[in-house]
């Protein structure tokens, strides 16, 4: 008898429930994080335009969408944007161009700002771009970046004052 | 039983021989899960998983964990030395045991899934980053003795064998997004990442050998070794009542064979592109994020601490010695019917140690069949009852306890559950002289 009610005692502790679980939701997962970081920046003063130079073109490495793809973001980058912001404190309109290169030096896109004098109210001018679908797997091949800056107008006089300064930042999809 | 020898070599427990049944004389397993449950994440209640993910991460916090730890008993016996006055009591074993520890990723969660856009000026903490695992087998040997009429003392040496082990406990960093002045953002990355691996290294790279062969060979001392001690007491300040407390697993594991870590170790200021407008003055190249921050592959040994666990009880017996007709037990503690008590088991953890603490009565029900019931507060619970019995069927001992039996009703909601099993031969020692 003692042994029967010992067994009994055992056989019921093995029942025990369980909701409904499916473990292939984890295919079911989508990851879709934003990143924002800074695209670039300058801050040319009137200085470099009143030596009669009135054009200035600078290349440089452009290894923003690499950073993205270095994290972790390989295959999951889909659309880009670019946000520009130019706040122009130099009595001289500007017309700056962004030229994106391929390897071999081939442009693969621009984009064109027009900025205005000052003339001694806040004066800033943004712009975002967008690059989705071809257009953003084009960008990818970049990998260098040219800044054209060309003042419009009459060469500016020595001790002119302001600065013409860019910021921008990209949000990366 | 036996097995309480592996939790305090000091254990008021006598036998003239024992041996446990191979590979079912002691199985053990036990899973936590504090914050949420495998119910949060897989219920198949046609909620989006991307949902239920989401709502994981905000209602965790990066003290959340999992802990796995299951043990697996080869093989065990003991034997007594001396005689019925002056014993001393020898005990050997090996045994099979897999943990795991591993902390809620919060920061770094939120990050890979919502990116940094709605979270400026939130400092994410790569430290958050905190895990560790290890299959390992255990060979021991233990030494206990009454040193006095009141006082058990007991040792044992342990070697481990590691068979796979993965540790990343010491990670730091950050990362952070803000407003900036001269650039749209100030933004800068700090890490200090380590991952330290052992035993994986040959199936990562066009691995041709028997698996279940390699893990057999590590098992036999063919993996990373280690030692360890575990020592523990038992007090009787009076007869009826005991006073036990013990250290396990004061040990490390020596790691040469088969490393890899990686390591993710840098700062980098994400300033973008800087062009300098001034002719005839080169624009600096943009330092590329890799190169700030690599991820290097690393082959250097390193040593693992085996968790350290205190165990300590307070037991206070009572009620007519178990049965006039027979003085069958020579343990003090099994002469009452009746015994009440607390226990408490804290366990090193890298961040705060795992804790339990128990209230539990034990009783003699018949001759052969002790049965306990227990009340848990623990790291993962706050109504963890549990229930045990040990029956000794003539020299065959069967004992089974079970935790968080309240859980048992849906344990896909559990926070916990664990359980334990074994099957022994006993020869109890003589307690009379011939």
């Amino acid at each position: 008898m003692k042994k029967i009610l010992a067994v009994i005692i055992l056989v019921a502790l093995f029942f025990s429930c369980s909701s409904d679980l499916d473990f292939n939701q984890v295919n079911d997962l989508k990851r879709e994080p934003i990143l924002v970081t800074n695209l670039g920046s300058f801050d040319a003063p009137a200085q470099l335009f009143t030596t009669g130079i009135t054009e200035s073109a600078v290349t440089t490495n452009f290894p923003i969408i690499k950073i993205f793809e270095d994290l972790y973001f390989k295959e999951s980058l889909v659309k880009a944007e670019f946000f520009f912001e130019f706040n122009n404190t130099i009595n001289s309109a500007f017309e700056i161009k962004l030229i994106f290169l391929d390897a071999s030096g081939t442009k693969i896109d621009s984009i064109l700002f027009d900025v205005p004098a000052y003339s001694g109210l806040p004066n800033v001018v943004r712009k975002t771009e967008t690059f989705d679908g071809p257009h953003f797997e084009l960008l990818k091949t970049a990998t260098k970046i040219t800044f054209v800056v060309k003042m419009l107008g009459s060469p500016l006089a020595i001790g002119s004052p302001g600065s013409l300064k860019l910021r921008s930042s990209a949000t990366i999809y | 039983m036996p097995q309480s020898m592996l939790s305090n070599p000091g254990s008021d427990v006598k036998y003239s021989w024992f041996v446990g049944v191979p590979l079912v004389s002691g199985f053990s397993a036990s899973m936590g899960s504090s914050g949420f449950s495998a119910f949060d994440l897989f219920a198949n209640n046609g909620v989006d998983f991307n949902t239920k993910v989401r709502n994981l991460v905000l209602s965790t916090s990066r003290n959340d964990k999992v802990a796995i730890n299951q043990q697996l008993e080869i093989f065990s016996g003991g034997f007594k030395l001396g005689d019925w006055q002056k014993a001393s009591y020898f005990s050997f074993g090996m045994y099979q045991e897999l943990d795991v520890l591993a902390y809620v990723p919060k920061d770094p969660l939120i990050l890979a899934l919502d990116g940094n856009q709605t979270y400026l000026n939130k400092v994410f903490d790569l430290g958050d980053l905190n895990a560790k695992g290890e299959l390992l087998s255990v060979f021991h040997i233990g030494y206990h003795k009454n040193v006095s009429e009141k006082l058990i003392l007991g040792v044992r040496g342990k070697l481990y064998s590691s068979i796979f082990n993965i540790t990343s406990t010491k990670n730091s960093g950050y990362f952070y997004t803000t407003q900036g002045t001269n650039a749209i953002y100030d933004q800068v990355i700090s890490s200090n990442i380590l991952v330290h691996t052992s035993g994986f290294l040959n199936y990562l790279y066009n691995y041709s050998g028997n698996i279940n062969s390699d893990i057999s060979k590590k098992a036999f001392l063919g993996g990373n070794l280690g030692v360890g001690v575990d020592v523990g007491l038992t007090y009787y300040p009076q007869k009826n009542i005991q006073f036990t407390a013990s250290l396990v697993d004061i040990g490390s594991i020596k790691h040469s064979k088969e490393v890899e870590s990686y390591s993710y170790k840098g700062v980098y200021k994400f300033v973008g592109l800087t062009p300098n407008l001034t002719p005839g003055i080169p624009t600096g190249s943009l330092t590329n994020f890799s190169d700030a921050v690599p991820l290097d592959t690393l082959n250097v040994n390193y040593t693992s601490r085996r968790s350290l666990k205190f165990n300590s009880s307070i037991q206070y017996s009572f009620g007519n010695e178990s049965n006039s007709d027979c003085n069958c037990s020579s343990d003090e503690e099994n002469r009452y019917k009746n015994a009440i008590g607390a226990q408490l088991f804290v366990m090193s953890a890298p961040r705060l140690p795992l804790t339990a603490l128990t209230a539990y009565y034990r009783r003699q029900i018949f001759e052969a069949l002790e049965v306990k019931a227990t009340y848990t507060i623990d790291s993962f619970s706050s109504k963890n009852i549990g229930f045990g019995l040990s029956t000794n069927l003539g020299k065959v001992n069967f004992y089974i306890l079970a935790d968080n039996l309240l859980e048992y009703k849906d344990i896909a909601k559990a926070n916990s559950l664990s359980f334990q099993l074994g099957l022994n031969i006993i020869f109890p020692e003589k307690i009379t002289p011939d």
